[in-house]
């Protein structure tokens, strides 16, 4: 499904021209002011940027849970601007996984029917093999059977991942994934993605605003009102760190 | 998706058993409902005394064909008051048609004392029963009786007919079914109280003759010939009425009842999901389309829906029961009324309750598409807002709709009428309320935001903020008292209003000190009599009937009297409007005001009406009065009704008099046995004890509702308080005191409950007063001091118990143990 030979030039994600505008009583607060940006097969790219800067924006318009104003957004070679809701669903169900900051997961289902509810919506019987595998890389064999909430914040990270990975994704969109966790459960939460693009050949984009975090991706982008103000290869925690500092002093100025 | 949503059902048991609890109540109201109007529907009389004929003329019905605004013609039929009857002539024209066996006409005599039906021998004959004892009636003062009354052959038996007491012997004994008695022909034509005409007619054919002439000759008369099946229409009046107020009643309220499970589901079922917004961005944005989470919400209401058919349905049934075993001891029906087992009742009850439930989701889970999968993002879920103009315009029109309803209403005439006005009004209003109700709780929060913290201080002021913030999700709530509260607050104190207006006319229209009454009645002439005593200076025979009017739909029965109008003005003071009461004689008639401005007669008008015995009158309108309710909204002469009631008797004699006369009264009454002097207020007394009986069913069926609405309230106050535990557990974390929380609920139900009692009563006033005014010209209704208790106290308590509880609860739990919890 998502192995398709002949496009492997084509990035997994593109966008061109993508605006966002929110409009909030009467103020419009630009989001998104036109940005071009490609996320290539295979790579793990973390998008910063101070509060506002659009980032998290970004992410939304990208995997298809938001709308943008104006812009393109393809995915695999799909654009999304001309799908219905319902097909857009679809497309998140086969294409996109998602792991967000918290609250993943359906606190009713157990850790293995969360984990498969994306193959269960789709009607799609799960592949055994591929989900065992899963799990085990997650290092979660022994707790398939419990209810999130017995869960640590860590674990239900890794739950969050294994059902990204389920139905073997394009992309996995990630926001702020080690936000709630402390440094260490952050670094396993981190490893682990980190795992999945070098093992699976997968694409993750990461919001993050935490320059350790981002020190794992291949791929720094910055956002700043908008716009994205840098697009840096790997410079290590310390480098990132101190290209946003000056970023803020030039916002401050 | 079945299988899912049973899943998130079972976690999120409690907005899920809210919805349950009002879906087992729903239904188990409805089956009950549904039993009494099944039996009703599927009462088929069988034939008793007509058991041997082939065919029954009677005249049982009145029709009147109108037409319609659109030019279609509706034709009205009600059942005659008084039971009508056939020309006596008509029997010997059917005794010339070829083919007929064997035809009688049936002189039915009503027997005051005791209640029995008496008959012309003739008829025994079309009954098909064997004599059990002795022989037939052959002199004037010989009967032949039913086994029930008690009496062998040899016995001798009082009889009251027409007031008038005899002494009879018995000749014989059968068994017919019922309390009839059999008296000669001759001896029942003499007791008629319509001479020249019979009460039926029963015919038996030869074998192979046909129907055919006889139906045409009948028609011709303008009776009707009934068949088969059909002949037992013609007698059993009592299981008829029976049949007819199981079917009214029950279908009335059980469609209001529908009404309110229709509010109360969709209120749950929409805030569960409410409640779940973040469950469900979640679904979508992991990959559910929306078709599927709408699906799923389906689901799981059908689910629930099923689940509570299968506890309310057999509750609704023991319900019937003892609804049956009720309305039997107080004699709204026959012991013998043969109740249905809810073959159709049920599923009937069950098919509308998952309807209701899969409607209520389509709605809810219309906002679904609303739900951003991106919310499943957010830290906090934040309510948007919702419903803008279209909500705002709805809800004006539906408060205008309201206001024109109860102008619409003051022209309804009856209690029934005035009850359905009410109800209509009332769903109106709540509506309205309804759907303002973000509105409203918005600006009762600004309102309260400068009050509630004077009052509980910190707590006060995180009150007002809360209810600020969550104007929105208390919308429900707010409707679910307002509704609890309206409810209580007018269509139970309507009933005491008719009842308290109804005695009130009644004693303050009553002139005369003393009052002459007997089981049975009294002869007609009695009043001449009584008006000779000594000391006596007036007396007034009335006999209460009903005559049938042309209404708003069709036509139907309102109560009358018949009075002698000799005495009138000195024995009874109607409060005339207009016009002379004192012009009372044959061929006038006398209107209550709320009739005469429903029909459009004045003073001068000819009014066209139907007599109890489906005689069509023309009379002049000589008065408009308003004491309707205590005298019955119609007014004749005696004579006009002279031979067009089933008995000859007057119900009881009003005797303006001074003490002076109670020796002459008690030798006038001495002579006849039963017959008894009552004073005034006795009179008036007993009159209320039988309205309150009348009563019962109305009362029953309006508590029924105001509970089922009061449960409504109190499972979304539980639902809502639940919701609350992460935002509970967030302030204890900050600092908050369990003590400042639970003050700060106190003030928040204050604020609410405050509110909604003021919206509730001021709904309730405006219906109550609409309606009161247009039955009494009052618009100042009468509300008993333990109601106003009831309705305040009752609120209170709900709002304590299911809020304060539930917070108590979930403050006992450490507050770090709910902070992870969603929502």
């Amino acid at each position: 499904m998502p192995d398709n030979p002949g496009r492997t030039v084509e990035p997994a994600v593109r966008v061109e021209q993508l605006t966002r505008v929110y409009d909030t009583g009467g103020n419009q607060v630009t989001a998104l002011a036109g940005i071009n940006v490609g996320f290539g097969r295979g790579t793990f790219t973390a998008v910063m940027g101070p509060s506002g800067s659009g980032k998290s924006t970004l992410l939304q318009t990208a995997a298809g849970l938001d709308r943008p104003t104006s812009g393109r957004v393809v995915i695999g070679g799909t654009d999304l601007s001309g799908l219905s809701e319902t097909r857009l669903t679809e497309l998140r169900r086969t294409q996109i996984g998602f792991v967000f900051q918290a609250f993943n997961l359906i606190g009713a289902l157990t850790v293995e029917e969360n984990i498969a509810l994306p193959l269960r919506l789709a009607g799609v019987r799960p592949d055994r093999a591929w989900l065992t595998q899963v799990v085990e890389r997650v290092g979660l064999t022994d707790r398939l059977h419990h209810r999130p909430a017995a869960l640590s914040g860590g674990q239900q990270q890794r739950v969050a991942i294994a059902r990204a990975l389920a139905t073997r994704p394009e992309v996995i969109f990630s926001d702020e994934p080690t936000g709630a966790l402390d440094s260490r459960t952050a670094a396993e939460v981190l490893t682990l993605l980190r795992a999945v693009v070098d093992e699976h050949g997968l694409t993750v984009v990461m919001v993050t605003h935490d320059p350790i975090a981002a020190s794992y991706a291949d791929r720094v982008l910055v956002l700043a009102d908008g716009a994205i103000v840098a697009d840096l290869p790997q410079l290590g925690a310390a480098g990132i760190a101190e290209h946003l500092a000056s970023l803020d002093r030039r916002v401050l100025r | 998706m079945i299988g899912l949503a049973a899943r998130l059902l079972r976690h999120r048991a409690g907005p899920a058993a809210a919805t349950l609890l009002a879906l087992i109540a729903g239904v188990m109201i409805l089956v009950a409902m549904g039993t009494l109007v099944e039996s009703g529907l599927r009462f088929r009389a069988e034939p008793r005394l007509w058991a041997a004929a082939d065919a029954v003329i009677a005249n049982r019905t009145v029709s009147h064909t109108y037409k319609e605004f659109g030019g279609d013609t509706t034709t009205s039929t009600v059942w005659l008051p008084e039971g009508g009857t056939v020309d006596a002539a008509l029997v010997d024209r059917i005794r010339q048609v070829p083919g007929v066996a064997a035809v009688n006409g049936d002189t039915r005599v009503l027997i005051g004392s005791p209640a029995a039906v008496g008959h012309g021998w003739g008829t025994f004959a079309f009954a098909g029963r064997p004599i059990v004892a002795g022989a037939a009636p052959r002199a004037d003062d010989e009967v032949l009786v039913d086994t029930r009354l008690g009496v062998a052959p040899g016995d001798r038996i009082d009889l009251v007919v027409g007031g008038v007491r005899r002494s009879y012997q018995v000749s014989g004994s059968a068994e017919t079914g019922a309390a009839e008695v059999f008296f000669t022909d001759a001896q029942a034509a003499r007791l008629s109280a319509h001479p020249g005409r019979v009460d039926a007619i029963g015919v038996r054919m030869a074998p192979g003759a046909n129907l055919g002439a006889v139906r045409e000759i009948a028609s011709a008369f303008g009776a009707t010939t009934y068949a088969g099946k059909d002949r037992g229409k013609v007698e059993q009046s009592e299981n008829q009425a029976a049949q007819t107020l199981l079917v009214t009643a029950g279908s009335a309220f059980g469609g209001y009842v529908v009404l309110l499970i229709v509010s109360v589901v969709a209120g749950t079922i929409g805030l569960s999901v409410r409640h779940r917004r973040r469950d469900l961005a979640l679904l979508r944005a992991v990959a559910a389309t929306p078709g599927q989470v709408r699906r799923m919400l389906i689901a799981e209401a059908a689910l629930l829906a099923l689940v509570g058919s299968a506890i309310g349905g057999p509750a609704g049934l023991l319900a019937a029961r003892w609804v049956h075993g009720e309305l039997v001891g107080r004699g709204f029906v026959p012991a013998g009324f043969p109740m249905a087992d809810g073959l159709f009742a049920v599923p009937a009850a069950v098919g509308t309750a998952v309807l209701v439930a899969v409607l209520a989701a389509l709605v809810a889970a219309r906002r679904v598409t609303g739900i951003k999968p991106i919310e499943a993002l957010g830290e906090i879920a934040v309510e948007p807002r919702r419903g803008g103009r279209v909500r705002l315009v709805a809800g004006l029109l539906s408060l205008a709709a309201a206001g024109a309803s109860g102008a619409f209403t003051l022209g309804a005439a009856g209690s029934t009428g005035a009850l359905a006005g009410a109800v209509g009004m009332l769903y109106l209003f709540v509506t309205a309320v309804a759907l303002l109700a973000p509105r409203i709780n918005a600006y009762a929060a600004r309102l309260l935001t400068k009050l509630l913290p004077r009052v509980w201080k910190v707590s006060g002021y995180l009150a007002a903020a809360n209810l600020r913030a969550n104007a929105q999700g208390m919308a429900t709530v707010l409707t679910a008292l307002v509704l609890s509260v309206g409810f209580g607050g007018s269509v139970w104190f309507l009933q005491n209003n008719l009842e308290r207006q109804t005695t009130t006319q009644s004693s303050a229209g009553t002139l005369a000190e003393r009052v002459l009454v007997a089981p049975g009645g009294l002869p007609l002439d009695a009043a001449r009599e009584v008006r000779e005593l000594a000391g006596v200076r007036a007396a007034t025979g009335v006999r209460r009937t009903q005559v049938v009017v042309r209404a708003l739909d069709g036509i139907e029965p309102v109560g009358a009297q018949s009075v002698d109008p000799a005495d009138i003005t000195s024995t009874m003071d109607l409060a005339v409007r207009e016009g002379n009461l004192a012009d009372l004689r044959a061929g006038t008639v006398a209107l209550s005001a709320t009739l005469a401005s429903s029909s459009g007669w004045d003073v001068g008008d000819q009014a066209e009406l139907w007599l109890g015995d489906g005689t069509s009158v023309t009379l002049d309108v000589i008065a408009i009065y308003g004491r309707g309710l205590g005298f019955g909204d119609v007014t004749l002469a005696a004579e006009t009704v002279a031979g067009h009631t089933a008995g000859n008797t007057v119900d009881e004699i009003l005797v303006s008099a001074g003490p002076e006369a109670d020796t002459a009264l008690a030798a006038w009454t001495a002579g006849r046995p039963g017959t008894e002097v009552l004073d005034a207020a006795t009179r008036t007394r007993l009159i209320g004890t039988d309205l309150a009986l009348g009563a019962w069913l109305n009362r029953l069926l309006i508590g029924v509702m105001v509970g089922y609405a009061a449960l409504a309230a109190a499972t979304t106050m539980v639902m809502a308080a639940l919701a609350r535990r992460r935002e509970l557990a967030m302030l204890q974390l900050v600092g908050v005191t369990r003590r400042q929380i639970r003050r700060m609920v106190q003030a928040e139900q204050a604020g609410l409950l405050g509110t909604a009692v003021l919206i509730g009563a001021t709904i309730a006033a405006l219906t109550l007063s609409a309606i009161v005014n247009g039955l009494t010209g009052s618009p100042i209704p009468y509300v008993p001091p333990l109601g106003w208790v009831a309705v305040l106290g009752g609120t209170t308590l709900l709002a304590l118990a299911t809020t304060v509880w539930p917070v108590r609860r979930l403050l006992s739990a450490p507050p770090i143990d709910n902070i992870g919890v969603k929502e």
